[in-house]
């Protein structure tokens, strides 16, 4: 299949129609919610009918969502923007495993049904699944480079076709000669290296773009972005958070972490226990109740408050596909290429923040909130719209009881929470803060997509117990 | 004084060890003929009688590590397309040609030549083979004839995929895997285009 670069450039949301093209004056700006952004519908009809171009559908969704930090910039400037951006697709073309990133960056907006449109979340999910681009001859290659001999000697069966597509490698089915059922992810070769110079020539592309509070705030994303795929192209790094997370869990929680098989991995191959189940999405297609929707929340809330606290590891990535309900009722974690350490001053954030979200008082979330994001006397605004963020993560917790997840409002309103203060660059005050505010949407959009209703505050406080921490001063109070 | 083709073998392949030794451990260039000839324990004169040059001795190694590479080929059939066999034929031969990449560099040079027409040189064989065996993968393929001009533009990638394994600096020389993953699915691409090309000439 020839690329066909032009018609994709043609078919990018473009310079003289589509709706979100239109300048927006600041009148406009404060009513102008991501969820009621109108999407060119039209444009990304004509982009799925590219069919195998779907990395290239992610690399446009790209630019129309970093476009978005532009609106606000005067017209002149924005189209100034736009044509960089144009080149750097067109760079972005030339340079083959950053499309791996870029299908990462479309992972992330695929947990935002409100901002993604439809269609683009369908062909996300295709491209999560589609046909590897990596033939068994040079697989072989791989595993012989990495294991000094061939599959077929090292497994007892090593299925040719990936089950699995993941972002910067793919996922074979196999077998161990001790019997075992394993999944083998292996990486593109070089492109540890290649994402590095990748991004160094997207930069030098995007430069001339730089439109002082924007530029800042696509390159914060571009940053996180790159930090996160430099970390996950260390699959040992990777083996590793899955051996200690594994430890963590035991038969009554009903969670499990896939085994490493560490003789069969390395850097570029991880060997590990074959889980079988639903994905998410595919659980949800087969109707379950609502108590069966409960349950696998709560297992999954169990889970997520485990890892943060006897861990001290914060689960950042989540997409749908990482999550697994086995056929015994179980559910499955994958995927722990992406784990922020909880240390030093990250560990010390979430001991303080441990008190407004116990208590759910205002004066307490606001003192955190202060010192933490660094929010001076003449910045109300910034105060205000981190309150707000912080009272919807938080108040599901605080709140004694029932909280319905699925509450379609509620979870809008956090939507547009989130866009603002990305937009406003307020989450920006220290390394990390993106990373833990969209772990923090990250696990309530899988909440949202169970439909859950559940009180998560008992299992936080059994918990948070793992910690150790003093919570005399405050613990066992409720809100008046 | 007559000596057996035993006796024969037994010191080329002695010849052979000690220039490998030799070679690793003083690089190529350094090595002399007569390094090579004090070190198996034989006269310079008589080295001449096995070979003309420390270049050949490369190429005889070459020659039979490709040979090899051929075998484990045949053994390794499942392959889903073109560009698949082609991957495959050059990694086979790099994997046996391991032992000697250190110091390949300059018998690549003259052995890898993009001119097809350049003299004649005992590394003739190991190109008309190789070519021949792409041409017949297209053609078990399905695909038309290669032309002299496509079998130029294979030898042009074939050759600049070994020269950057030769130096490839990357662990385990992964980066040489991706070049020959790409220029291998190049040269597929661009032969199915000039295939459509022809038949649509002809019709
Ligand atoms: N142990 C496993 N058991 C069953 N399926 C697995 C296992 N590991 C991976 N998979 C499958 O492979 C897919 C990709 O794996 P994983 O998420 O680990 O890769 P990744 O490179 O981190 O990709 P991404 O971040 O894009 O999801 C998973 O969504 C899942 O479908």
């Amino acid at each position: 299949m020839t690329i066909n670069v032009s018609e994709l450039i043609a078919a990018l949301p473009g310079e003289e129609d589509d709706a979100i093209a239109q300048p927006s004056s600041p009148a406009t700006e404060s009513s102008n919610h991501f969820s009621s952004r109108p999407i060119p519908i039209s444009r990304f009809r004509r982009l799925s009918a590219l069919g195998t171009l779907q990395a290239k559908i992610a690399a446009a969704y790209l630019f129309y969502w970093l476009r978005g930090w532009f609106k606000s910039a005067d017209e002149k400037q924005r189209l100034l923007a736009e044509a960089h951006w144009r080149t750097a697709l067109r760079l972005l073309d030339s340079m083959g495993y950053l499309r791996g990133a870029v299908m990462k960056v479309g992972q992330t907006l695929a947990n935002l049904p409100d901002i993604a449109p439809p269609e683009f979340v369908e062909t996300l999910e295709k491209l999560h699944f589609d046909a590897p681009p990596m033939h068994w001859s040079l697989l072989r290659e791989l595993v012989f480079s990495e294991f000094g001999d061939d599959p077929e000697r090292l497994f007892v069966s090593f299925n040719k076709t990936a089950f699995a597509a993941a972002s910067l490698g793919q996922v074979h089915q196999a077998q161990l000669r001790t019997g075992e059922d394993v999944a083998v992810k292996i990486q593109y070769p070089g492109i540890a290296d290649a994402i590095q110079s990748d991004f160094r020539n997207l930069f030098l592309f995007l430069l001339p773009g730089r439109l002082g509070r924007d530029w800042e705030n696509t390159r914060d994303q571009m940053d996180d972005l790159q930090r996160r795929l430099t970390l996950e192209t260390d699959y040992k790094m990777e083996a590793e958070n899955l051996r200690q997370a594994r430890t963590l869990f035991h038969e009554e929680d009903g969670v499990v972490i896939p085994e490493v098989y560490p003789q069969f991995s390395t850097p570029r191959v991880l060997t590990m226990e074959r889980l079988r189940g639903l994905h998410l999405r595919e659980f949800m297609a087969t109707n379950p109740s609502q108590d069966e929707r409960n349950d696998v929340a709560r297992k999954f809330v169990r889970a997520w408050y485990r890892l943060m606290f006897a861990g001290r590891m914060l689960y950042v990535d989540f997409h749908p596909g990482n999550f697994l309900v086995l056929d015994d009722g179980r559910i499955g974690i994958l995927d722990f290429g992406c784990i922020l350490p909880l240390e030093g001053d990250e560990w010390e954030l979430f001991r303080k923040i441990d008190r407004p979200l116990t208590t759910g008082r205002q004066d307490d979330r606001l003192a955190v909130l202060k010192e933490w994001n660094d929010i001076g006397d003449d910045e109300p605004d910034r105060l205000r719209l981190c309150d707000e963020f912080g009272l919807w993560c938080w108040k599901s917790r605080f709140n004694a009881g029932e909280y319905d997840f699925g509450d379609e409002q509620d979870f809008r309103h956090g939507v547009e929470l989130f866009g603002e203060m990305v937009r406003k660059r307020y989450s920006r005050s220290r390394a990390n803060v993106i990373t833990i505010t969209r772990g923090n949407f990250g696990w309530r959009s899988i909440m949202y997509l169970l439909k859950a209703k559940v009180d998560i505050r008992a299992i936080a406080e059994e918990e948070v117990k793992a910690t150790g921490w003093d919570r005399s001063g405050y613990a066992g109070r409720t809100l008046a | 004084m007559r000596i057996t083709t035993e006796e024969k073998n037994a010191t080329r392949e002695r010849i052979v060890k000690v220039a490998v030794e030799l070679f690793k451990s003083g690089g190529f260039e350094a090595t002399t003929t007569r390094d090579i000839a004090n070190s198996a324990e034989i006269a310079t004169g008589t080295l001449f009688n096995y070979f003309d040059t420390k270049e050949s001795i490369v190429a005889a190694l070459a020659s039979e590590a490709v040979r090899r590479s051929r075998k484990s080929l045949i053994t390794n059939t499942d392959r889903a397309s073109f560009e698949e066999d082609l991957f495959a034929v050059v990694a086979s031969e790099l994997r046996e040609l391991k032992p000697l990449r250190k110091f390949i560099l300059p018998f690549l040079e003259i052995a890898l030549s993009p001119i097809i027409e350049g003299r004649r040189t005992n590394t003739d064989e190991l190109r008309i083979g190789h070519l021949e065996l792409v041409s017949d993968l297209a053609r078990q393929r399905g695909l038309l004839e290669i032309t002299p001009v496509g079998l130029q533009m294979y030898w042009s990638l074939y050759a600049g995929v070994l020269a950057f394994w030769a130096s490839d600096k990357s662990s385990k020389q992964i980066e040489t895997l991706a070049l020959l993953d790409e220029s291998m699915n190049m040269f597929a691409v661009w032969l199915r285009g000039t295939d459509k090309n022809l038949e649509r000439d002809q019709s």
